[in-house]
């Protein structure tokens, strides 16, 4: 539904502020979808009469135009290719100087004839879209004024989502009821003048309703002399600002009065309505369902085949409309109509659903019928249309309004209890507030009385027990009766949508203000779920490469870490001792989880296992200068084949890639790339075989083999067992701290194609893959987007003190697809920033 | 030529089904659709036959040129299926030999039983805190309401630092330190290792595992901790199972209780397991104590809350039918291996 400020001002004062009153409309549940300001128009567009029109020679539709702009003054020379120019009369002239969207008036010259100004069509005012030819005022338009006051400007036109449930805020009605009660301010509608109908023996109706089920209501009003002509401007504008197109008075009333109460109406030609047979006195006008296969040529221009289930409005022969959804040509409002039949009706949403659907006619009237109207207003419409039919085109009703409303619609009551409004809601509104809110929207407050759980359509079956009682005199009341006080409304009809006490408590909770709504709970972030997950993570990973978990106790005793290596001071600088340990083999807190991992090794490897992978993640502690840390750290202790397996190939032991693989995958499954490698520094690893990774210069996992002297004096003869003892150790809290990223973002899928370069280098030792890796992205960093490794080879072709390495290299550019110039072009700067750093050549 | 083309059709049928490599296929083709072939010399004879006839025998002759066209397509078709599957014929695979594997560790049965808890914690709306296990006095005794000559803050129950600090005996003290960072609503689980100097046994470890629960909000009444605790039971031991409390004393809460379930051995009936009461002590539980509110800040006369703390070994080991303490810190690897199914 679109809608327009200065017309619903009409029925209510509105907030000044356009952004306020959008907040009033969408948090009262009519959400705006857009609004579009229409700014006024400036003083140097007037209205002006055109005094003489002629041809300008050599050209076939210029006109040089004498245009008179009132006050006195002398006419202005205005050249016009407008069709529709004509000596005489009044349009809209833009003076020089103007300026209309994008373009300036100017003083011009066309065709060698001087022109002062510009006479706009519609559409170059941004009235409507109509440009076939320049604005034409009635005869009696004020000549020299600033037209703002005639086009109804400036306004603002708002863009409504209605939702279904909601039929009554398709018109302004509606809406100014509905913002009537969230405003708290009073509405005034326009007043029925209901003159009784006057005689004319030559006009009558034989209105025959064959399908009560499909229309449960037709009113029919017959007039006369109605003079069909353009509508008043202010009704144009009306009509336009809700983006409906004027088309003759009559119609544009049908529309309008659509507009305002939501209620669509149709108007017949009454001398082109048949009668039933040629000796019935009068036409006639049938709802029934079609024929099937009966035609009617529609007022949209279609042709449409109907079917049984479809609801006509016929007259004695032929359909003459689709019920509720379109108008038949065959009895249109034309130019030479003088006596209508005005239709005021309502029609099963079902019915005109599937019609609507069924022969792909969507209308303004459909859209309104689909969502359940009321037959209650059918009546109150047709009189609003009535006396604007005899306002605006003269027209004479003819005898009483015709009625077939067989099943009257009886009014709702509903019983609502404040208490269950708090109760459901949130927050308290008093029995003043509920009234005040319910009555804004039409309800109606009749009494107090007892709640029922179901609306009554009857109010003598509200019933108040104890008022009851008192009444009779009886004073000790039934105390098993829990009667719950309610408020007792009727509803209005038009508010379908309104059937139970819970309606009415959105209806109060929507009004109030769903900002009203408190909340309880402050919510409020105490755990640390990334280092949470993290563990957990890391855990699972382990557990994947058949790693056991162990829990340790938290104490070690210190002689231990005296064997892995550690230097007694630094030891003594770090560890925290017990004051009452159980044991000495338990003095201290542990600063290391190796050692017992070392301990459960060997009992294992005493219990006969020989492939064991043991892990445990727990806190270690130390001294530091603010007194005591505990970070988490996992560390992991392994020996034996490799746990990926098949009894087609022959088991590995586990070694060193192995191993680094472990930590790398568990970096990738992290999504971090610690790129620093070292030896590791821990004394109990062999140097040679030993790696750890480092970030910002602190060692945040370390792995390698232990060195068989340590192993023994954990009691682990390596020699005996023939099998390296691997050790990880892993800076949990550090790891925890570099996953902490901000949210990813989705990037752009790259829509050029990606490039791959293989390159086979002779490296001397010294130069490592990370640093060789790190170079070669770095060339261009904009196209270069990986480096793979797939071969290294040491052995007869290479010399000495080198080696052989692959890799894949792959390009890409986001904005265009590389070509290969400039793909060789990379490979060679490439090739020559390794040989001038490193002297590498390729093989 | 009726007759001919009738002939040459049978022909080609039987060659082409006779095809049985590429190569046959190959030759086929050039025999009945080349330019040699004799369906091509038919063509070339058309004009031969009447004008009239024409027409119909050409379209015969079009008509078999597809013929054929499909016959050797189709024959192509399905030797290529045919050597495909001889491809990937398996010659007779035991399917029951095992496949590529990567052999599973197993998580720890306490940690089993945490992650477990945590879970259920977390789907009640819980969120999850810690604290060191280095605490001090005011942490660990004093803020919980415990008097400075308390027989727990002995040597022989608690372990005590050479710095003067302790290690927790109760994860008690998250309630504390969280209390002291945020101002309620709080809504908590702290798990952790706690420390009593307990010579290990069946039933005893020096070091051991708790979780604690902490609720604080406006309205917070026993009901509450009968109904987490309740749902608590279920999830963790099964829908049949029942909880209960009943009195007790600690110094931090007021009113103070012992939290039971029904046994999971029995289901109640009582038994070995239960020492034949029907009912397992699962921990101390209570409403915070006014006093612990007033050290801490909080007005008791707004906020009112429960706590509860579980010791985990119990847990696992009534969970587990694992009888000893002492068994979950050997960390013997066939005992671990046991837990693999739980490790999902």
């Amino acid at each position: 539904m679109i809608i327009s400020r200065n017309w619903l001002q009409k029925y209510i004062s509105l907030p000044q502020s356009v952004d306020e009153l959008t907040r009033i409309l969408t948090f009262s549940g009519i959400e705006v979808e857009a609004v579009q300001e229409l700014p006024a128009l400036p003083d140097s567009i007037v209205t002006a009469r055109i005094v003489s029109a002629e041809h300008i020679e050599g050209s076939d539709h210029l006109k040089v135009c004498q245009v008179d702009t009132g006050n006195g003054a002398s006419p202005v020379q205005v050249v016009c290719g407008a069709p529709n120019c004509v000596s005489g009369m009044i349009g809209v002239l833009a003076l020089p100087g103007t300026i209309l969207g994008e373009i300036q008036i100017k003083q011009a010259r066309l065709r060698g004839v001087e022109s002062s100004g510009m006479l706009c069509s519609e559409r170059e005012l941004s009235i409507s879209e109509d440009h076939a030819g320049i604005i034409s005022l009635p005869e009696g338009t004020p000549i020299g004024q600033n037209v703002n006051e005639l086009f109804g400007l400036p306004d603002v036109v708002f863009e409504l989502e209605i939702t279904p449930n909601r039929p009554d805020l398709l018109g302004y009605f509606g809406i100014a009821r509905d913002l009537s009660a969230s405003l708290g301010v009073q509405t005034t509608f326009p007043k029925l003048v209901q003159i009784p109908g006057g005689e004319d023996s030559t006009m009558g109706l034989n209105l025959f309703l064959e399908d009560k089920e499909l229309c449960p209501r037709y009113t029919a009003r017959l007039m006369r002399n109605v003079k069909v002509g353009q509508s008043p401007q202010w009704m144009k504008n009306a009509l336009l600002r809700s983006g409906l197109r004027p088309i003759n008075n009559v119609v544009d009333i049908t529309n309008y009065v659509m507009l305002e109460t939501g209620h669509p109406l149709h108007a017949f030609d009454y001398d082109k309505l048949k009668k039933r047979i040629d000796t019935d006195a009068y036409p006639a006008v049938v709802i029934r369902r079609a024929a099937d296969n009966e035609q009617i040529e529609a007022l949209d221009g279609g042709s449409y085949k109907l079917r049984a289930r479809d609801l006509v409005i016929a007259d004695g022969a032929d359909p003459s409309a689709i019920a509720g959804v379109i108008g038949g040509k065959n009895s249109a409002i034309s130019d030479e109509t003088t006596r209508i039949v005005l239709e005021s009706a309502a029609f099963a949403p079902g019915s005109v659903r599937k019609t609507s659907y069924d022969h792909k006619i969507s209308t303004d009237s459909a859209y309104r019928f689909e969502r359940h109207l009321t037959p209650e207003m059918a009546a109150h419409v047709s009189a609003r249309a009535t006396d604007l039919l005899r306002e605006l085109a003269g027209a004479e009703p003819i005898g009483e309004l015709m009625d077939a409303y067989p099943a009257h619609v009886e009014p709702l009551f509903i019983g609502i209890r404040p208490q269950r409004f708090s109760s459901l809601i949130g927050f308290t509104l008093s029995e003043e507030e509920i009234k005040g809110y319910l009555q804004k929207l039409g309800c109606r407050f009749v009494q107090y009385g007892d709640w029922q759980a179901i609306a009554v359509a009857d109010q003598s079956e509200i019933v108040c027990y104890h008022a009851e009682q008192e009444k009779q005199g009886v004073t000790e009341f039934d105390t098993d009766i829990d009667c719950q006080h309610a408020l007792w409304f009727s509803i209005p009809p038009w508010r379908v949508d309104l059937q139970r006490e819970v309606d009415l408590i959105e209806e109060l909770a929507r009004l109030a203000g769903y900002d009203k709504v408190p909340s309880r709970t402050t919510t409020q972030v105490i755990m640390d779920s990334h280092a949470h997950s993290i563990r957990g993570r890391v855990l699972e990973h382990f557990l994947q490469f058949g790693f056991y978990e162990v829990l340790n106790y938290s104490f070690i005793d210190p002689e231990q870490m005296l064997a892995l290596g550690f230097a007694s001071e630094e030891l003594e600088s770090s560890i925290l001792r017990l004051k009452n340990p159980q044991s000495s083999n338990q003095a201290a807190m542990r600063v290391s989880l190796v050692p017992q991992l070392l301990d459960n090794l060997r009992y294992n490897l005493n219990h006969g296992e020989r492939d064991i992978r043991l892990m445990e993640l727990a806190k270690v502690y130390h001294k530091n200068d603010s007194g005591h840390v505990e970070p988490y750290r996992l560390s992991a202790v392994l020996t034996g084949k490799e746990t990926y397996s098949h009894w087609s190939a022959k088991s590995d032991k586990t070694g060193f890639w192995h191993l680094k693989g472990i930590v790398e995958d568990l970096f990738a499954h992290l999504d971090i790339i610690p790129e620093a490698l070292f030896p590791a520094e821990e004394p109990y690893l062999v140097k040679s075989e030993s790696l750890s990774w480092k970030v910002n210069g602190r060692s945040l996992a370390s792995i390698g083999i232990l060195h068989p002297a340590k192993a023994d004096s954990f009691g682990i003869d390596v020699a005996t067992l023939k099998q390296d003892i691997w050790v990880v150790d892993i800076d949990l809290d550090m790891l925890i701290d570099i996953t902490r990223r901000p949210v990813m973002r989705f990037q752009e899928l790259p829509r050029f194609p990606m490039v791959e370069r293989d390159l086979s280098l002779q490296v001397p030792s010294g130069v490592d893959w990370t640093s060789l890796k790190a170079s070669i992205l770095e060339v261009d960093t904009n196209l270069i987007t990986d480096v793979e490794v797939f071969d290294e080879y040491r052995g007869k072709q290479i010399s000495e003190g080198y080696r052989s390495i692959s890799m894949h290299i792959f390009a890409q550019d986001r904005e265009k697809t590389l070509t290969d110039e400039r793909v060789e072009q990379l490979i060679e700067s490439v090739v020559k920033m390794l040989d001038t750093r490193w002297q590498i050549k390729m093989r | 030529m009726q007759e001919q083309l009738n002939e040459l059709i049978g022909q080609a049928k039987a060659a082409i089904a006779a095809c049985s490599s590429a190569n046959d296929i190959l030759n086929a083709r050039s025999a009945y659709l080349g330019k040699k072939s004799v369906l091509n010399g038919l063509f070339a004879r058309l004009r031969e036959l009447p004008q009239e006839e024409r027409p119909a025998f050409g379209q015969q002759i079009n008509d078999t040129r597809r013929q054929f066209e499909d016959m050797l397509s189709s024959r192509e078709k399905e030797l290529r299926e045919a050597a495909w599957e001889k491809q990937h014929s398996t010659g007779g695979r035991d399917i029951s030999m095992p496949g590529f594997r990567r052999e599973r560790g197993s998580l720890h049965p306490l940690t089993i039983v945490s992650h477990q808890i945590h879970e259920v914690f977390l789907r009640m709306g819980f969120e999850i805190a810690e604290g060191p296990d280095i605490e001090d006095d005011f942490h660990n005794f004093d803020a919980l309401n415990t008097p400075q000559d308390h027989p727990s803050r002995n040597l022989a129950d608690t372990f005590y630092l050479e710095n003067g600090m302790l290690l927790r005996t109760q994860t008690s003290t998250v309630q504390v330190r969280t209390m002291e960072m945020y101002k309620p609503p709080i809504r908590i689980i702290s798990p952790g290792r706690c420390y009593r100097n307990d010579k290990p046994d069946p039933s005893h470890s020096p070091v051991f595992h708790q979780v604690e629960a902490l609720v604080v909000d406006k309205g917070i009444s026993m009901t509450d901790l009968n109904d987490t605790l309740n749902t608590f039971a279920k999830i963790m031991f099964g829908a049949n199972i029942r909880s209960r409390i009943r009195p007790h004393f600690f110094p931090f809460t007021e009113p103070s209780a012992e939290m039971d379930i029904s046994c999971v051995s029995c289901g109640g009936k009582g038994c070995r397991v239960c020492k034949h009461s029907g009912w397992l002590e699962m921990g101390g539980a209570g409403m915070v104590d006014p006093a612990v509110f007033s050290i801490l800040g909080i007005d008791p006369e707004v906020y009112s809350g429960f706590a509860f703390g579980l010791g985990i070994e119990r847990i696992a080991m009534l969970k587990y039918n694992i009888p000893d303490m002492r068994i979950l810190f050997e960390n013997d690897v066939r005992m671990l291996r046991q837990f693999r199914r739980e490790s999902i």
